[in-house]
């Protein structure tokens, strides 16, 4: 099939994408259910980088893109653009959380109790190569605790703003209504913080990783110290037309919070949070907004340099654009090329220059 | 009266795919590009159902300018056919019931990738460009803020010195598409990785074109009757590609942009880069009867 | 040069070219400048030296119109100038300085670009002040690269491959290029080997001869400040200890710190 055939795109690019969907067979509404219920944590990053609290819709955009993210992504974004902004959610404050894990790594124990809750972290990762011999791998059952763990938790921080190792900046309190949403407007820069930490929070989680990964490894001025590290679920507080206000559902969250002593009388401190469960994504987006502050510009802990590169359906894209053909700008280009080197080669001159018309 | 005479069934998408809100933003914003003429806009960008980098810019223009009376012509590369060209084309017409063409006189919107056609524009119609980075200083200056300080004080000696250092070590100027452009004497801007050719087809013409980075997030215009300059030496004259002698394999035609298909024996044929213009000629050759508007250029030259 | 400019030039005009007035400066809680002043007359050298931290680098960025100083102003006789420059906006202050101000700076990687093309950086100065025409741009550079006795056949090369002393006239075309009225020179042969450093600074001198103009240069350096300057300022943290003509302060050093000053390098 020609890439530009005369005539006959229409029904290539039709073609195409059959032959691509043809790989994956029909979806229907139990394929989406088993996504949903078996890849938590794939539905969770894709929600939070999606801006978009929806796990049948995560679902259902992962099983028609075949579980590549950056499609899915793009699905939800586009989808989730046409929606209407109803209204806002109250705001939620840190120890109103649920909380099912809550770890710190600055303190051996925190007021309130470090909290393992659910993690990988200290599983062996042995492949359990018997499914595939037809044996059902079941993990054994959750023993409840003697003493359940509160589930309100006070910030680690606010102990650390009564004891000034942290210092305790003046809130500067806005409407909600008037919270700057990023979906709605461009990030410009000097970015307003409420744009950086929505940057964050529907950043691509890999390329998070990769430029906080670079400042953990020296690239950056500051290494982080885990303060906090969160996942809860908390409620959507939203208001009825009549005046109550109720909860709409609960969301999964994550927050991190890093710190860093940085030689001067108090602790910086750097924060991320997102929709759903994703613990690499909160610290790398910490670790990034804990060394943001006064960065050389075009370095990659900049906030306008982590910021730009980590958009995941802008970096994406534009990756992929480079498929599309562009052989106007190669003939433009090689216009000149032929054109100098005709010019070079009877003259072998250093600098030829034109002539005044 | 009733309820449902008031409100309108639910529907998944709206008319246009964009919602109101989008849409009165790039109206607004619109606006602002036309009035500053060159001008860099920012805007939210919404997400659309193509991937960034594939004409999301132009196809949010294009989506907020459409009505069920519009005729929209897309091209890609200069073709009607190219392969991008032909899925936003469907997309278009899809969310608006909007009529397609081909023909650029028949257009009332024209969405392009890196092409001007190469038949006149009229001031009923618009010519949107699609936009992969619309920051003319950015081979200078990486820094997004940084470049937008120097827009406003018109702080272009760096952009003046890359086209000087090319001359000093290639004896030309070597910047090929997307020609950095002087815009109503006052703002550079990138006008697209448009070849040469196109650019002056810009400089004071009947119609508008609105230039959109959906990734970047940025739109800028040339309304009608605005000045185009390609940033050039006094002593260097500005050079379009050498493409006017060429003639077209396929129709015949001669004295238009060209796209250069390498032979098997060791040589290059061409055929016309608009290529319906190309698709016309051959037409006419066959004994149909085609109407031509006027073009830009005559027998390789640009006209103005 | 017309006789006119070879008789001393307070005779000519006895209005000061430059004036900076009651300059103060602080960054966060460091006192960088205290209620400085200076005249500079037209055709002389002024020399500021001190140790650094004294505040005469920050006093030249000032009269380089990159900083604004917390208080004070700053003057240059020319027409059409406002009574204090700090009133410039970003703008305007690019235009005087393209024009008006000539700088070289210590770190050539502060005032050169280090992978264009020599005669470009030279270009650059005049791209900003509005020349359009390529064969000025390269006549221009060539004479002031030639001026400042830089080797023509190497004019293009970018000054990455350059010795530092070339980096160095590299700058001082740039900086002379559309002949502006004042020279400011930070520190310009400081990290030069000795012999370049000779060479530099003859070039410099030769400049100054040819041509009167008016320059401020500052130096730890007072073997360079006696070779060059008139007059000299002595700065010690952010304050004026000592003012006058070269010969006077070097013999005869009234404040403590510039006898110490003074005696630790002869």
């Amino acid at each position: 099939m020609a890439y530009v055939a005369t005539r006959g795109g229409e029904r290539a690019i039709e073609q195409a994408e059959r032959l691509y969907r043809a790989q994956m067979g029909p979806i229907d509404a139990g394929t989406v259910a088993e996504i949903e219920a078996a890849l938590p944590s794939l539905i969770d990053r894709v929600m939070g980088e999606a801006s978009l609290y929806a796990p049948d819709l995560a679902a259902l955009a992962l099983a028609q893109s075949g579980g590549d993210l950056y499609e899915a992504l793009l699905l939800l974004r586009a989808w989730r653009t046409t929606q209407p902004r109803l209204q806002i959610a109250e705001v939620v404050e840190p120890d109103q959380g649920f909380t099912h894990r809550r770890i710190s790594a600055a303190f051996k124990d925190i007021p309130g109790g470090q909290i393992l809750g659910p993690t990988l972290d200290y599983a062996h990762r042995l492949l359990a190569t018997d499914v595939l011999q037809g044996d059902t791998f079941s993990p054994a059952p959750v023993e409840p605790a003697r003493k359940p763990a509160p589930a309100r938790h006070p910030s680690l921080a606010e102990w650390q703003k009564e004891q000034g190792l942290i210092a305790d900046k003046p809130l500067q309190p806005v409407e909600k209504d008037d919270i700057p949403d990023l979906t709605r407007e461009p990030l410009l820069f000097p970015a307003k913080r409420a744009h950086s930490l929505q940057s964050l929070a529907r950043a691509d989680t890999g390329g998070m990783l990769a430029l906080g990964y670079s400042a953990m490894r020296g690239y950056g001025n500051a290494h982080p110290t885990v303060n906090e590290l969160r996942l809860s679920e908390v409620e959507v507080m939203v208001r009825h037309p009549g005046g109550a206000t109720f909860s709409a559902g609960r969301v999964k969250t994550s927050q991190a919070e890093v710190v860093t002593a940085r030689g001067k009388t108090d602790l910086s401190i750097g924060f991320c949070a997102t929709l759903g469960w994703n613990e690499v994504k909160v610290i790398a987006g910490a670790t990034l907004d804990l060394n943001a502050p006064g960065a050389p510009k075009n370095s990659p802990v900049n906030e306008e340099f982590f910021l730009y590169h980590t958009e995941p359906v802008e970096s994406s894209g534009f990756c992929i654009h480079f498929k599309l053909p562009h052989y106007v700008t190669f003939q433009s280009a090689l216009d000149n090329l032929r054109a100098a080197r005709a010019k070079r080669e009877p003259a072998k001159s250093p600098v030829q220059t034109e002539e005044p018309a | 009266m009733t309820l449902a005479s008031l409100t309108e069934n639910w529907k998944a998408f709206s008319y246009g795919f964009l919602d109101a809100s989008a849409k009165r933003e790039m109206r607004r914003k619109m606006i602002k590009a036309v009035a500053v003429p060159g001008c860099q806009m920012p805007y939210a960008s919404r997400e659309v159902p193509i991937a960034r980098g594939w004409g999301t810019g132009g196809l949010q223009v294009t989506l907020t300018l459409l009505n069920k009376a519009s005729v929209v012509k897309v091209i890609d590369q200069g073709a009607d056919d190219s392969v991008n060209a032909a899925s936003i084309r469907r997309f278009l017409t899809r969310v608006s019931g909007a009529e397609a063409t081909w023909d650029t006189l028949d257009a009332t919107l024209i969405q392009s990738r890196h092409r001007v056609p190469e038949e006149k524009l009229r001031s009923d119609q618009i010519l949107i460009l699609q936009v992969p980075n619309p920051e003319p200083l950015r081979p200078v200056e990486p820094n997004m803020s940084v470049a937008r300080q120097m827009h406003a004080d018109a702080d272009y000696g760096r952009l003046w010195l890359t086209l000087y250092e090319q001359i000093v070590r290639s004896g030309r100027i070597m910047q090929g598409a997307a020609y950095p452009s002087m815009v109503n004497r006052r703002h550079v801007m990138a006008p697209s990785p448009i070849p040469r050719w196109d650019v002056p087809k810009l400089n004071m013409a009947e119609h508008l074109t609105i230039l959109s980075a959906g990734r970047e997030k940025r739109i800028y215009a040339v309304p009608p009757h605005t000045s185009v300059e390609p940033l050039v030496f006094d002593d260097v004259p500005y050079k379009v590609e050498d493409h006017g002698h060429l003639t077209c394999i396929r129709s015949g035609l001669k004295g238009f942009f060209m796209n250069e298909i390498p032979q098997e024996d060791g040589t290059a044929a061409h055929e016309v880069s608009d290529s319906h213009l190309g698709i016309k000629a051959i037409d006419r050759t066959s004994g149909e009867q085609v109407e031509f508007g006027e073009t830009w250029y005559k027998d390789g030259e640009m006209q103005q | 040069m017309t006789a006119l400019a070879k008789q001393p030039p307070q005779l000519v005009r006895t209005r000061p070219l430059m004036t900076l007035n009651g300059i103060s400066k602080t960054y966060d809680d460091v006192t960088a400048l205290d209620d400085v002043s200076a005249q500079v007359y037209p055709g002389e050298v002024l020399g500021i030296v001190g140790e650094s931290g004294s505040g005469k680098s920050t006093f030249l960025r000032l009269m380089n119109l990159q900083e604004t100083p917390d208080s004070g102003s700053y003057h240059l006789d020319l027409p059409d100038l406002p009574d204090n420059l700090f009133t410039l906006d970003r703008f305007e202050r690019r235009m005087l300085c393209a024009r008006q101000i000539g700088i070289v700076y210590q770190n050539p990687h502060e005032g050169l670009l280090m992978t264009h093309s020599s005669s470009g950086n030279v270009a650059e100065r005049l791209l900003i002040a509005g020349e359009r025409r390529f064969h000025v741009l390269r006549e221009k550079a060539q004479s002031a690269l030639e001026a400042s006795e830089f080797p023509i056949p190497r004019m293009d090369a970018p000054p990455i491959e350059l010795s530092g002393g070339m980096q160095q006239r590299v700058q001082l075309a740039k900086a002379i290029a559309l002949e502006p009225a004042v020279l400011l020179l930070d520190e310009p042969t400081t990290g030069l080997d000795v012999s370049v450093q000779a060479l530099v600074l003859d070039t410099l001198k030769r400049l100054q001869q040819e041509r009167r103009i008016t320059m401020v240069l500052v130096s730890h350096d007072l073997g360079v400040i006696r070779t060059m300057a008139d007059r000299v300022m002595v700065m010690r943290r952010g304050q004026v200890v000592e003012d006058g003509l070269v010969d006077q302060v070097f013999q005869d050093p009234q404040h403590a710190y510039t006898q110490q000053l003074v005696h630790a390098k002869l």
